[in-house]
Protein backbone atom coordinates (compact mmCIF):
# COMPACT_ATOMS: atom_id res chain seq x y z
CA UNK A 1 0.00 0.00 0.00
CA UNK A 2 2.72 2.46 0.95
CA UNK A 3 4.66 1.48 -2.17
CA UNK A 4 1.84 2.45 -4.46
CA UNK A 5 1.31 5.68 -2.58
CA UNK A 6 4.87 6.85 -3.04
CA UNK A 7 4.73 5.85 -6.68
CA UNK A 8 1.62 7.86 -7.34
CA UNK A 9 3.01 10.91 -5.62
CA UNK A 10 6.35 10.56 -7.37
CA UNK A 11 4.93 11.11 -10.84
CA UNK A 12 3.84 14.75 -10.43
CA UNK A 13 7.10 15.45 -8.60
CA UNK A 14 9.09 14.13 -11.55
CA UNK A 15 7.14 16.09 -14.13
CA UNK A 16 7.65 19.21 -12.06
CA UNK A 17 11.42 18.94 -12.57
CA UNK A 18 10.78 19.55 -16.25
CA UNK A 19 9.13 22.88 -15.55
CA UNK A 20 10.99 24.86 -18.28
CA UNK A 21 8.60 23.50 -20.87
CA UNK A 22 5.12 24.12 -19.53
CA UNK A 23 3.33 22.78 -22.63
CA UNK A 24 4.87 19.33 -22.15
CA UNK A 25 3.97 19.45 -18.51
CA UNK A 26 0.27 19.94 -19.09
CA UNK A 27 0.16 17.43 -21.91
CA UNK A 28 1.90 14.88 -19.76
CA UNK A 29 -0.28 15.63 -16.80
CA UNK A 30 -3.33 15.08 -18.91
CA UNK A 31 -1.96 11.86 -20.36
CA UNK A 32 -1.17 10.59 -16.89
CA UNK A 33 -4.66 11.40 -15.66
CA UNK A 34 -6.18 9.72 -18.70
CA UNK A 35 -3.94 6.73 -17.94
CA UNK A 36 -5.23 6.52 -14.40
CA UNK A 37 -8.78 6.73 -15.63
CA UNK A 38 -8.11 3.98 -18.15
CA UNK A 39 -6.51 1.88 -15.41
CA UNK A 40 -9.48 2.31 -13.07
CA UNK A 41 -11.85 1.48 -15.90
CA UNK A 42 -9.88 -1.66 -16.72
CA UNK A 43 -9.89 -2.77 -13.06
CA UNK A 44 -13.62 -2.18 -12.85
CA UNK A 45 -14.14 -4.14 -16.07
CA UNK A 46 -12.05 -7.02 -14.76
CA UNK A 47 -14.01 -7.11 -11.51
CA UNK A 48 -17.27 -7.22 -13.50
CA UNK A 49 -15.97 -10.08 -15.66
CA UNK A 50 -15.02 -12.03 -12.53
CA UNK A 51 -18.21 -11.39 -10.60
CA UNK A 52 -20.94 -11.53 -13.27
CA UNK A 53 -20.64 -15.30 -14.01
CA UNK A 54 -20.79 -16.03 -10.27
CA UNK A 55 -23.85 -13.82 -9.80
CA UNK A 56 -25.42 -15.51 -12.82
CA UNK A 57 -24.94 -18.85 -11.07
CA UNK A 58 -26.71 -17.47 -7.99
CA UNK A 59 -29.51 -16.20 -10.20
CA UNK A 60 -29.96 -19.57 -11.95
CA UNK A 61 -30.03 -21.33 -8.60
CA UNK A 62 -33.32 -19.61 -7.76
CA UNK A 63 -34.98 -20.11 -11.16
CA UNK A 64 -37.23 -22.86 -12.39
CA UNK A 65 -36.49 -24.59 -15.69
CA UNK A 66 -39.24 -22.56 -17.37
CA UNK A 67 -37.89 -19.27 -16.05
CA UNK A 68 -34.40 -20.07 -17.37
CA UNK A 69 -35.72 -21.01 -20.82
CA UNK A 70 -37.83 -17.84 -21.04
CA UNK A 71 -34.61 -15.79 -21.11
CA UNK A 72 -34.83 -13.73 -17.93
CA UNK A 73 -31.70 -12.96 -15.94
CA UNK A 74 -33.13 -12.15 -12.51
CA UNK A 75 -36.28 -13.95 -11.41
CA UNK A 76 -39.03 -11.86 -9.80
CA UNK A 77 -40.33 -14.92 -8.02
CA UNK A 78 -37.32 -16.85 -6.61
CA UNK A 79 -37.65 -20.63 -6.65
CA UNK A 80 -36.02 -21.55 -3.32
CA UNK A 81 -37.12 -25.12 -3.92
CA UNK A 82 -33.85 -25.73 -5.84
CA UNK A 83 -31.84 -25.10 -2.67
CA UNK A 84 -34.06 -27.39 -0.62
CA UNK A 85 -33.73 -30.11 -3.28
CA UNK A 86 -29.97 -29.72 -3.35
CA UNK A 87 -29.72 -29.84 0.43
CA UNK A 88 -31.93 -32.93 0.74
CA UNK A 89 -29.65 -35.07 -1.39
CA UNK A 90 -26.32 -36.85 -0.87
CA UNK A 91 -24.68 -33.45 -1.50
CA UNK A 92 -24.00 -32.30 2.11
CA UNK A 93 -22.42 -35.68 2.77
CA UNK A 94 -20.24 -35.14 -0.31
CA UNK A 95 -19.15 -31.71 0.93
CA UNK A 96 -18.21 -33.22 4.28
CA UNK A 97 -16.29 -36.04 2.56
CA UNK A 98 -14.46 -33.51 0.41
CA UNK A 99 -13.51 -31.38 3.40
CA UNK A 100 -12.21 -34.41 5.33
CA UNK A 101 -10.13 -35.69 2.41
CA UNK A 102 -8.93 -32.20 1.51
CA UNK A 103 -7.73 -31.14 4.96
CA UNK A 104 -6.62 -34.60 6.09
CA UNK A 105 -4.58 -34.90 2.91
CA UNK A 106 -3.13 -31.42 3.28
CA UNK A 107 -1.96 -32.00 6.87
CA UNK A 108 -0.32 -35.30 5.91
CA UNK A 109 1.30 -33.70 2.84
CA UNK A 110 2.83 -31.00 5.02
CA UNK A 111 4.08 -33.52 7.58
CA UNK A 112 5.81 -35.43 4.80
CA UNK A 113 7.03 -32.36 2.94
CA UNK A 114 8.57 -30.21 5.70
CA UNK A 115 11.60 -32.44 6.41
CA UNK A 116 12.14 -32.93 2.69
CA UNK A 117 11.81 -29.27 1.81
CA UNK A 118 14.14 -28.28 4.66
CA UNK A 119 16.77 -30.80 3.63
CA UNK A 120 16.62 -29.68 0.01
CA UNK A 121 16.66 -25.96 0.79
CA UNK A 122 19.40 -26.10 3.44
CA UNK A 123 21.72 -28.89 2.51
CA UNK A 124 21.30 -28.59 -1.24
CA UNK A 125 20.79 -32.35 -1.34
CA UNK A 126 20.66 -33.53 -4.92
CA UNK A 127 20.97 -29.99 -6.23
CA UNK A 128 18.69 -28.69 -8.94
CA UNK A 129 18.16 -32.10 -10.53
CA UNK A 130 16.35 -33.41 -7.47
CA UNK A 131 13.97 -30.49 -7.08
CA UNK A 132 13.29 -30.69 -10.81
CA UNK A 133 12.63 -34.42 -10.65
CA UNK A 134 10.36 -34.08 -7.63
CA UNK A 135 8.07 -31.72 -9.46
CA UNK A 136 8.20 -33.51 -12.80
CA UNK A 137 5.12 -35.74 -12.22
CA UNK A 138 3.12 -32.57 -11.71
CA UNK A 139 3.82 -31.61 -15.32
CA UNK A 140 1.95 -34.61 -16.68
CA UNK A 141 -1.77 -35.32 -16.65
CA UNK A 142 -2.17 -37.68 -13.70
CA UNK A 143 -4.51 -40.09 -15.46
CA UNK A 144 -2.10 -42.94 -16.01
CA UNK A 145 -0.87 -42.72 -12.42
CA UNK A 146 -4.37 -43.75 -11.38
CA UNK A 147 -3.76 -47.29 -12.56
CA UNK A 148 -0.90 -48.21 -10.20
CA UNK A 149 -2.65 -46.35 -7.37
CA UNK A 150 -5.86 -48.25 -7.88
CA UNK A 151 -3.97 -51.56 -7.78
CA UNK A 152 -2.09 -50.46 -4.68
CA UNK A 153 -5.24 -49.40 -2.83
CA UNK A 154 -7.01 -52.61 -3.73
CA UNK A 155 -4.09 -54.59 -2.30
CA UNK A 156 -4.28 -52.84 1.06
CA UNK A 157 -8.10 -52.92 1.04
CA UNK A 158 -8.59 -49.17 0.92
CA UNK A 159 -10.26 -48.78 -2.46
CA UNK A 160 -13.60 -46.96 -2.31
CA UNK A 161 -12.86 -45.51 1.09
CA UNK A 162 -12.30 -41.94 2.13
CA UNK A 163 -9.10 -43.03 3.92
CA UNK A 164 -7.70 -44.30 0.63
CA UNK A 165 -8.50 -41.04 -1.16
CA UNK A 166 -7.02 -38.99 1.69
CA UNK A 167 -3.77 -40.97 1.51
CA UNK A 168 -3.60 -40.55 -2.27
CA UNK A 169 -4.12 -36.78 -1.93
CA UNK A 170 -1.45 -36.67 0.76
CA UNK A 171 1.16 -38.39 -1.41
CA UNK A 172 0.13 -36.60 -4.59
CA UNK A 173 0.77 -33.13 -3.19
CA UNK A 174 4.06 -33.72 -1.39
CA UNK A 175 6.03 -32.43 -4.41
CA UNK A 176 3.82 -29.34 -4.70
CA UNK A 177 4.19 -28.71 -0.95
CA UNK A 178 7.98 -29.02 -1.13
CA UNK A 179 8.08 -26.66 -4.09
CA UNK A 180 5.89 -24.06 -2.39
CA UNK A 181 7.66 -24.32 0.99
CA UNK A 182 11.10 -23.92 -0.55
CA UNK A 183 10.69 -20.15 -1.00
CA UNK A 184 9.66 -19.73 2.64
CA UNK A 185 12.44 -21.86 4.11
CA UNK A 186 15.07 -19.89 2.19
CA UNK A 187 13.84 -16.75 3.93
CA UNK A 188 14.70 -18.10 7.38
CA UNK A 189 18.14 -16.71 8.27
CA UNK A 190 20.69 -19.51 8.48
CA UNK A 191 22.18 -17.80 11.55
CA UNK A 192 19.23 -18.88 13.69
CA UNK A 193 19.80 -22.51 12.81
CA UNK A 194 23.58 -22.12 13.27
CA UNK A 195 23.15 -20.78 16.79
CA UNK A 196 20.82 -23.67 17.57
CA UNK A 197 23.43 -26.08 16.28
CA UNK A 198 26.14 -24.46 18.42
CA UNK A 199 23.87 -24.87 21.45
CA UNK A 200 23.96 -28.59 20.76
CA UNK A 201 20.65 -29.27 19.07
CA UNK A 202 20.59 -32.26 16.76
CA UNK A 203 18.93 -32.17 13.33
CA UNK A 204 15.55 -33.38 14.60
CA UNK A 205 15.46 -30.86 17.45
CA UNK A 206 16.53 -28.15 15.03
CA UNK A 207 13.64 -29.04 12.75
CA UNK A 208 10.97 -29.34 15.44
CA UNK A 209 12.01 -26.54 17.79
CA UNK A 210 13.36 -23.91 15.41
CA UNK A 211 12.33 -24.44 11.80
CA UNK A 212 8.71 -25.53 12.22
CA UNK A 213 7.72 -22.72 14.65
CA UNK A 214 9.23 -20.16 12.26
CA UNK A 215 7.34 -21.73 9.38
CA UNK A 216 3.84 -21.57 10.92
CA UNK A 217 2.51 -18.82 8.59
CA UNK A 218 4.00 -20.66 5.61
CA UNK A 219 2.45 -23.93 6.73
CA UNK A 220 -0.98 -22.29 6.96
CA UNK A 221 -0.54 -20.71 3.52
CA UNK A 222 0.68 -23.83 1.77
CA UNK A 223 -1.73 -26.05 3.68
CA UNK A 224 -4.73 -24.00 2.55
CA UNK A 225 -3.57 -23.99 -1.06
CA UNK A 226 -3.17 -27.77 -1.04
CA UNK A 227 -6.49 -28.27 0.74
CA UNK A 228 -8.21 -26.23 -1.99
CA UNK A 229 -6.45 -28.22 -4.71
CA UNK A 230 -7.67 -31.42 -3.01
CA UNK A 231 -11.19 -30.12 -2.52
CA UNK A 232 -11.43 -29.24 -6.22
CA UNK A 233 -9.90 -32.49 -7.42
CA UNK A 234 -12.16 -34.60 -9.59
CA UNK A 235 -10.37 -37.24 -11.64
CA UNK A 236 -8.88 -39.32 -8.80
CA UNK A 237 -12.02 -38.97 -6.74
CA UNK A 238 -14.23 -40.50 -9.46
CA UNK A 239 -12.11 -43.61 -9.61
CA UNK A 240 -11.17 -44.03 -5.99
CA UNK A 241 -14.58 -43.31 -4.45
CA UNK A 242 -17.26 -45.25 -6.29
CA UNK A 243 -19.43 -46.01 -3.26
CA UNK A 244 -22.03 -43.44 -2.29
CA UNK A 245 -20.84 -42.92 1.27
CA UNK A 246 -17.31 -42.04 0.14
CA UNK A 247 -18.10 -39.86 -2.90
CA UNK A 248 -16.76 -36.33 -2.85
CA UNK A 249 -18.69 -33.27 -3.92
CA UNK A 250 -17.03 -32.85 -7.33
CA UNK A 251 -17.95 -36.44 -8.20
CA UNK A 252 -21.57 -35.82 -7.22
CA UNK A 253 -21.71 -32.62 -9.27
CA UNK A 254 -20.24 -34.24 -12.36
CA UNK A 255 -22.69 -37.09 -11.87
CA UNK A 256 -25.60 -34.65 -12.18
CA UNK A 257 -24.50 -33.95 -15.75
CA UNK A 258 -25.27 -37.52 -16.80
CA UNK A 259 -28.81 -37.44 -15.39
CA UNK A 260 -31.46 -37.92 -18.06
CA UNK A 261 -33.21 -34.63 -17.37
CA UNK A 262 -30.80 -31.94 -16.29
CA UNK A 263 -32.27 -29.61 -13.72
CA UNK A 264 -30.20 -26.44 -14.17
CA UNK A 265 -31.61 -24.76 -11.08
CA UNK A 266 -30.78 -27.64 -8.75
CA UNK A 267 -27.33 -28.02 -10.36
CA UNK A 268 -26.61 -24.34 -9.78
CA UNK A 269 -27.79 -24.53 -6.15
CA UNK A 270 -25.66 -27.66 -5.62
CA UNK A 271 -22.62 -25.97 -7.19
CA UNK A 272 -23.05 -23.02 -4.82
CA UNK A 273 -23.39 -25.28 -1.78
CA UNK A 274 -20.15 -26.94 -2.90
CA UNK A 275 -18.38 -23.62 -3.29
CA UNK A 276 -19.54 -21.91 -0.08
CA UNK A 277 -17.18 -23.76 2.32
CA UNK A 278 -14.03 -22.96 0.33
CA UNK A 279 -15.12 -19.40 -0.38
CA UNK A 280 -15.54 -18.90 3.35
CA UNK A 281 -12.13 -20.37 4.09
CA UNK A 282 -10.51 -18.34 1.32
CA UNK A 283 -12.05 -15.06 2.45
CA UNK A 284 -11.05 -15.66 6.07
CA UNK A 285 -7.52 -16.72 5.18
CA UNK A 286 -6.99 -14.61 2.07
CA UNK A 287 -3.88 -12.90 3.44
CA UNK A 288 -2.15 -16.26 3.95
CA UNK A 289 -3.45 -17.60 0.69
CA UNK A 290 -2.06 -14.71 -1.33
CA UNK A 291 1.21 -14.92 0.58
CA UNK A 292 1.52 -18.62 -0.13
CA UNK A 293 0.79 -18.25 -3.83
CA UNK A 294 3.15 -15.35 -4.40
CA UNK A 295 6.09 -16.47 -2.25
CA UNK A 296 5.81 -20.12 -3.11
CA UNK A 297 5.10 -20.14 -6.81
CA UNK A 298 7.51 -17.46 -7.98
CA UNK A 299 10.88 -17.42 -6.33
CA UNK B 1 15.07 -41.17 -0.77
CA UNK B 2 11.43 -41.94 -0.09
CA UNK B 3 10.58 -38.79 -2.02
CA UNK B 4 12.64 -39.94 -4.96
CA UNK B 5 10.77 -43.25 -5.09
CA UNK B 6 7.48 -41.42 -4.76
CA UNK B 7 8.33 -39.18 -7.69
CA UNK B 8 9.86 -41.87 -9.85
CA UNK B 9 7.17 -44.52 -9.33
CA UNK B 10 4.48 -43.05 -11.63
CA UNK B 11 7.10 -42.26 -14.26
CA UNK B 12 8.48 -45.79 -14.18
CA UNK B 13 4.99 -47.21 -14.36
CA UNK B 14 4.16 -45.08 -17.39
CA UNK B 15 7.35 -46.05 -19.22
CA UNK B 16 6.94 -49.78 -18.54
CA UNK B 17 3.23 -49.73 -19.39
CA UNK B 18 3.96 -48.05 -22.70
CA UNK B 19 6.35 -50.88 -23.60
CA UNK B 20 3.90 -53.68 -22.83
CA UNK B 21 0.40 -54.83 -23.60
CA UNK B 22 -1.42 -53.56 -20.55
CA UNK B 23 -5.09 -53.48 -19.68
CA UNK B 24 -6.70 -51.75 -16.73
CA UNK B 25 -7.01 -54.94 -14.67
CA UNK B 26 -3.80 -56.59 -15.81
CA UNK B 27 -0.79 -54.44 -16.52
CA UNK B 28 2.32 -55.81 -18.21
CA UNK B 29 0.86 -58.82 -20.01
CA UNK B 30 3.55 -59.13 -22.64
CA UNK B 31 6.52 -57.12 -23.79
CA UNK B 32 5.85 -55.27 -27.02
CA UNK B 33 8.88 -53.01 -27.31
CA UNK B 34 8.08 -49.83 -29.17
CA UNK B 35 4.94 -51.18 -30.85
CA UNK B 36 2.56 -49.09 -28.71
CA UNK B 37 4.60 -45.98 -29.24
CA UNK B 38 4.81 -46.45 -33.00
CA UNK B 39 1.06 -47.10 -33.22
CA UNK B 40 0.22 -43.96 -31.22
CA UNK B 41 2.64 -41.74 -33.14
CA UNK B 42 1.08 -42.93 -36.39
CA UNK B 43 -2.49 -42.43 -35.18
CA UNK B 44 -4.26 -39.43 -36.70
CA UNK B 45 -6.42 -39.04 -33.59
CA UNK B 46 -3.35 -38.76 -31.37
CA UNK B 47 -1.62 -36.32 -33.72
CA UNK B 48 -4.70 -34.12 -33.93
CA UNK B 49 -5.13 -34.22 -30.19
CA UNK B 50 -1.51 -33.23 -29.51
CA UNK B 51 -1.77 -30.43 -32.04
CA UNK B 52 -5.02 -29.23 -30.50
CA UNK B 53 -3.57 -29.49 -27.00
CA UNK B 54 -0.46 -27.50 -27.94
CA UNK B 55 -2.45 -24.77 -29.69
CA UNK B 56 -4.87 -24.64 -26.78
CA UNK B 57 -2.11 -24.43 -24.16
CA UNK B 58 -0.19 -21.68 -25.97
CA UNK B 59 -3.35 -19.71 -26.78
CA UNK B 60 -4.79 -19.92 -23.29
CA UNK B 61 -1.44 -19.18 -21.63
CA UNK B 62 -0.87 -16.16 -23.88
CA UNK B 63 -4.38 -14.81 -23.33
CA UNK B 64 -4.13 -15.27 -19.56
CA UNK B 65 -0.69 -13.69 -19.35
CA UNK B 66 -1.54 -10.65 -21.49
CA UNK B 67 -4.89 -10.04 -19.79
CA UNK B 68 -3.45 -10.82 -16.36
CA UNK B 69 -0.46 -8.50 -16.77
CA UNK B 70 -2.66 -5.69 -18.10
CA UNK B 71 -5.02 -6.08 -15.14
CA UNK B 72 -2.15 -6.21 -12.66
CA UNK B 73 -0.65 -2.99 -14.09
CA UNK B 74 -4.06 -1.31 -14.06
CA UNK B 75 -4.58 -2.38 -10.48
CA UNK B 76 -1.18 -1.03 -9.52
CA UNK B 77 -1.80 2.29 -11.31
CA UNK B 78 -5.27 2.85 -9.92
CA UNK B 79 -4.26 2.26 -6.30
CA UNK B 80 -7.16 0.01 -5.55
CA UNK B 81 -5.06 -2.68 -3.95
CA UNK B 82 -7.55 -3.20 -1.15
CA UNK B 83 -8.58 -6.43 0.45
CA UNK B 84 -11.87 -6.56 -1.46
CA UNK B 85 -10.32 -6.58 -4.91
CA UNK B 86 -7.77 -9.21 -3.86
CA UNK B 87 -10.53 -11.44 -2.52
CA UNK B 88 -12.60 -11.00 -5.67
CA UNK B 89 -9.56 -11.97 -7.72
CA UNK B 90 -9.07 -15.11 -5.65
CA UNK B 91 -12.59 -16.40 -6.22
CA UNK B 92 -12.35 -17.87 -9.76
CA UNK B 93 -9.26 -19.93 -9.04
CA UNK B 94 -10.70 -21.57 -5.96
CA UNK B 95 -13.92 -22.60 -7.70
CA UNK B 96 -13.61 -26.31 -8.53
CA UNK B 97 -13.03 -26.74 -12.31
CA UNK B 98 -16.09 -29.00 -12.36
CA UNK B 99 -18.21 -26.09 -11.14
CA UNK B 100 -16.53 -23.69 -13.59
CA UNK B 101 -17.47 -26.14 -16.35
CA UNK B 102 -21.08 -26.33 -15.19
CA UNK B 103 -21.23 -22.53 -14.88
CA UNK B 104 -19.92 -21.90 -18.39
CA UNK B 105 -22.20 -24.59 -19.82
CA UNK B 106 -25.06 -22.49 -18.41
CA UNK B 107 -23.58 -19.30 -19.84
CA UNK B 108 -23.20 -20.85 -23.32
CA UNK B 109 -26.53 -22.69 -23.18
CA UNK B 110 -28.58 -21.97 -26.33
CA UNK B 111 -31.84 -22.05 -24.38
CA UNK B 112 -31.77 -19.13 -21.99
CA UNK B 113 -28.03 -19.01 -21.26
CA UNK B 114 -26.39 -15.71 -20.32
CA UNK B 115 -24.89 -15.07 -23.76
CA UNK B 116 -28.04 -16.19 -25.58
CA UNK B 117 -30.19 -13.93 -23.41
CA UNK B 118 -27.89 -10.93 -23.82
CA UNK B 119 -27.83 -11.36 -27.62
CA UNK B 120 -31.63 -11.55 -27.65
CA UNK B 121 -31.85 -8.33 -25.64
CA UNK B 122 -29.47 -6.49 -27.97
CA UNK B 123 -30.98 -7.81 -31.19
CA UNK B 124 -34.34 -9.50 -30.69
CA UNK B 125 -35.23 -12.22 -33.14
CA UNK B 126 -31.65 -13.24 -33.91
CA UNK B 127 -30.81 -16.94 -34.12
CA UNK B 128 -29.49 -19.04 -31.26
CA UNK B 129 -25.81 -19.70 -30.79
CA UNK B 130 -24.87 -23.10 -29.41
CA UNK B 131 -21.16 -22.46 -28.97
CA UNK B 132 -20.39 -25.75 -27.26
CA UNK B 133 -22.07 -27.82 -30.00
CA UNK B 134 -20.08 -26.18 -32.78
CA UNK B 135 -17.00 -28.07 -33.98
CA UNK B 136 -15.03 -24.84 -34.53
CA UNK B 137 -16.13 -22.80 -31.53
CA UNK B 138 -16.47 -25.41 -28.78
CA UNK B 139 -12.75 -25.32 -27.96
CA UNK B 140 -12.91 -21.54 -27.64
CA UNK B 141 -15.78 -21.93 -25.19
CA UNK B 142 -13.63 -24.24 -23.06
CA UNK B 143 -10.68 -21.86 -23.42
CA UNK B 144 -12.77 -18.93 -22.22
CA UNK B 145 -13.76 -20.82 -19.07
CA UNK B 146 -10.10 -21.73 -18.54
CA UNK B 147 -8.95 -18.12 -18.99
CA UNK B 148 -11.64 -16.94 -16.59
CA UNK B 149 -10.53 -19.40 -13.94
CA UNK B 150 -6.75 -18.94 -14.03
CA UNK B 151 -6.04 -15.38 -15.22
CA UNK B 152 -6.44 -14.12 -11.61
CA UNK B 153 -3.37 -16.15 -10.65
CA UNK B 154 -1.31 -14.19 -13.20
CA UNK B 155 -2.79 -10.92 -11.89
CA UNK B 156 -1.89 -11.83 -8.34
CA UNK B 157 1.69 -12.84 -9.13
CA UNK B 158 2.47 -9.83 -11.33
CA UNK B 159 0.72 -7.39 -9.00
CA UNK B 160 2.75 -8.60 -6.03
CA UNK B 161 5.94 -8.27 -8.07
CA UNK B 162 4.98 -4.70 -9.04
CA UNK B 163 4.42 -3.78 -5.40
CA UNK B 164 7.70 -5.38 -4.37
CA UNK B 165 9.94 -3.67 -6.90
CA UNK B 166 12.80 -1.48 -5.80
CA UNK B 167 11.49 2.08 -5.55
CA UNK B 168 14.95 3.64 -5.53
CA UNK B 169 15.68 2.63 -9.12
CA UNK B 170 12.37 4.05 -10.29
CA UNK B 171 12.98 7.30 -8.45
CA UNK B 172 16.50 7.59 -9.85
CA UNK B 173 15.14 7.15 -13.37
CA UNK B 174 12.50 9.81 -12.70
CA UNK B 175 15.17 12.24 -11.57
CA UNK B 176 17.02 11.53 -14.81
CA UNK B 177 13.91 12.74 -16.62
CA UNK B 178 12.25 9.49 -17.71
CA UNK B 179 8.56 10.05 -18.43
CA UNK B 180 5.75 7.69 -17.47
CA UNK B 181 5.87 5.54 -20.56
CA UNK B 182 9.67 5.32 -20.67
CA UNK B 183 9.72 4.54 -16.99
CA UNK B 184 7.28 1.72 -17.46
CA UNK B 185 8.93 0.27 -20.56
CA UNK B 186 12.54 0.49 -19.45
CA UNK B 187 12.40 0.14 -15.68
CA UNK B 188 9.16 -1.34 -14.39
CA UNK B 189 8.51 -3.95 -17.05
CA UNK B 190 12.05 -5.42 -17.06
CA UNK B 191 11.92 -5.66 -13.27
CA UNK B 192 8.82 -7.82 -13.31
CA UNK B 193 9.61 -9.65 -16.57
CA UNK B 194 10.86 -12.69 -14.68
CA UNK B 195 7.60 -12.96 -12.78
CA UNK B 196 5.58 -12.58 -15.96
CA UNK B 197 7.61 -15.35 -17.60
CA UNK B 198 7.14 -17.59 -14.56
CA UNK B 199 3.40 -16.93 -14.54
CA UNK B 200 3.27 -17.80 -18.25
CA UNK B 201 5.13 -21.03 -17.52
CA UNK B 202 2.75 -22.07 -14.75
CA UNK B 203 -0.21 -21.18 -16.94
CA UNK B 204 1.19 -23.17 -19.88
CA UNK B 205 1.58 -26.29 -17.76
CA UNK B 206 -1.92 -25.96 -16.29
CA UNK B 207 -3.39 -25.56 -19.79
CA UNK B 208 -1.57 -28.65 -21.12
CA UNK B 209 -3.25 -30.70 -18.41
CA UNK B 210 -6.81 -29.41 -18.93
CA UNK B 211 -9.29 -32.24 -18.34
CA UNK B 212 -12.14 -31.42 -15.94
CA UNK B 213 -13.45 -28.54 -18.06
CA UNK B 214 -13.53 -30.64 -21.21
CA UNK B 215 -15.11 -33.57 -19.36
CA UNK B 216 -17.90 -31.39 -17.99
CA UNK B 217 -18.48 -28.98 -20.88
CA UNK B 218 -18.09 -30.99 -24.08
CA UNK B 219 -16.92 -34.57 -23.30
CA UNK B 220 -14.37 -34.16 -26.10
CA UNK B 221 -17.05 -33.35 -28.65
CA UNK B 222 -18.71 -32.43 -30.85
CA UNK B 223 -16.96 -35.13 -32.86
CA UNK B 224 -13.41 -34.99 -31.57
CA UNK B 225 -13.13 -31.21 -31.81
CA UNK B 226 -12.27 -30.71 -28.13
CA UNK B 227 -10.43 -33.98 -27.53
CA UNK B 228 -7.38 -32.56 -25.75
CA UNK B 229 -4.54 -34.99 -24.88
CA UNK B 230 -5.55 -35.48 -21.24
CA UNK B 231 -9.07 -36.39 -22.34
CA UNK B 232 -7.78 -38.79 -25.02
CA UNK B 233 -5.53 -40.49 -22.46
CA UNK B 234 -8.43 -40.82 -20.06
CA UNK B 235 -10.57 -42.34 -22.81
CA UNK B 236 -7.98 -44.93 -23.81
CA UNK B 237 -7.17 -45.90 -20.24
CA UNK B 238 -10.57 -45.93 -18.59
CA UNK B 239 -13.06 -46.40 -21.41
CA UNK B 240 -11.08 -48.67 -23.73
CA UNK B 241 -9.05 -50.16 -20.84
CA UNK B 242 -5.92 -49.93 -22.99
CA UNK B 243 -3.34 -48.72 -20.48
CA UNK B 244 -0.44 -49.43 -22.85
CA UNK B 245 -1.75 -46.95 -25.41
CA UNK B 246 -2.70 -44.44 -22.71
CA UNK B 247 0.83 -44.58 -21.30
CA UNK B 248 2.29 -44.11 -24.78
CA UNK B 249 0.16 -41.01 -25.38
CA UNK B 250 1.22 -39.69 -21.97
CA UNK B 251 4.88 -40.08 -22.98
CA UNK B 252 4.27 -38.32 -26.28
CA UNK B 253 2.48 -35.52 -24.47
CA UNK B 254 5.43 -35.27 -22.08
CA UNK B 255 7.79 -34.86 -25.05
CA UNK B 256 5.59 -32.26 -26.76
CA UNK B 257 4.99 -30.34 -23.51
CA UNK B 258 8.73 -30.35 -22.76
CA UNK B 259 9.59 -29.04 -26.23
CA UNK B 260 7.08 -26.22 -25.86
CA UNK B 261 7.88 -25.43 -22.22
CA UNK B 262 11.68 -25.60 -22.27
CA UNK B 263 12.31 -22.28 -24.10
CA UNK B 264 9.94 -20.53 -21.68
CA UNK B 265 11.71 -22.22 -18.78
CA UNK B 266 15.09 -20.95 -20.00
CA UNK B 267 13.76 -17.43 -20.41
CA UNK B 268 12.34 -17.55 -16.89
CA UNK B 269 15.66 -18.72 -15.47
CA UNK B 270 17.68 -16.08 -17.29
CA UNK B 271 15.47 -13.31 -15.91
CA UNK B 272 15.80 -14.72 -12.42
CA UNK B 273 19.58 -14.54 -12.53
CA UNK B 274 19.76 -10.97 -13.78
Amino acid sequence: MTDTLTHQQAIPAATATKAPRPSTLTRQGRRSRAGSLLASGWVLGAAVVVVVPLLYLVSISVMTQAQIASGILVPTDPAWQNWADAWNSPLPRGVLNSLIAAFGGAVLSLALAVPGAWTIARHRTGGKTLSGLILSPWLLPPIVAIVPLLTLLRMVGLSNTLTGLTLVYALMNVPVAIWLLDGFIRRIPVDIEESGRIDGANELQLLCRIVVPLLVPALIAVGVIIAILNYNEFLFATFLTQSEESQTVTVLLAGMLSERVQDFGRMAASSLIAVIPIFTIAVLLQRWLVEGLTTGAVK
Amino acid sequence: MVLLVLAAYPLLFIVSASLTRSSLGQPFQEFLGTENLRATIGSAAVQNSLLLGTGYAIGVALASTVLGTATAVALWRSLKSGVIIRTVLLLPMIVPPVVVGILFSFIFSPSGGLIDTLIKIVSPGSGTYAILSDTTWAIFGVALADVWEWTPLVVLLVFTALLGQDQEITEAAQLDGANGLQLFGHITLPMVAGTIAAAFLIRLILAFKVFDLVYVMTAGGPGSSTEVPAYLIWRSALQNFDVGTAASITLLLAVVATIVTLPVFWITKRHRHD
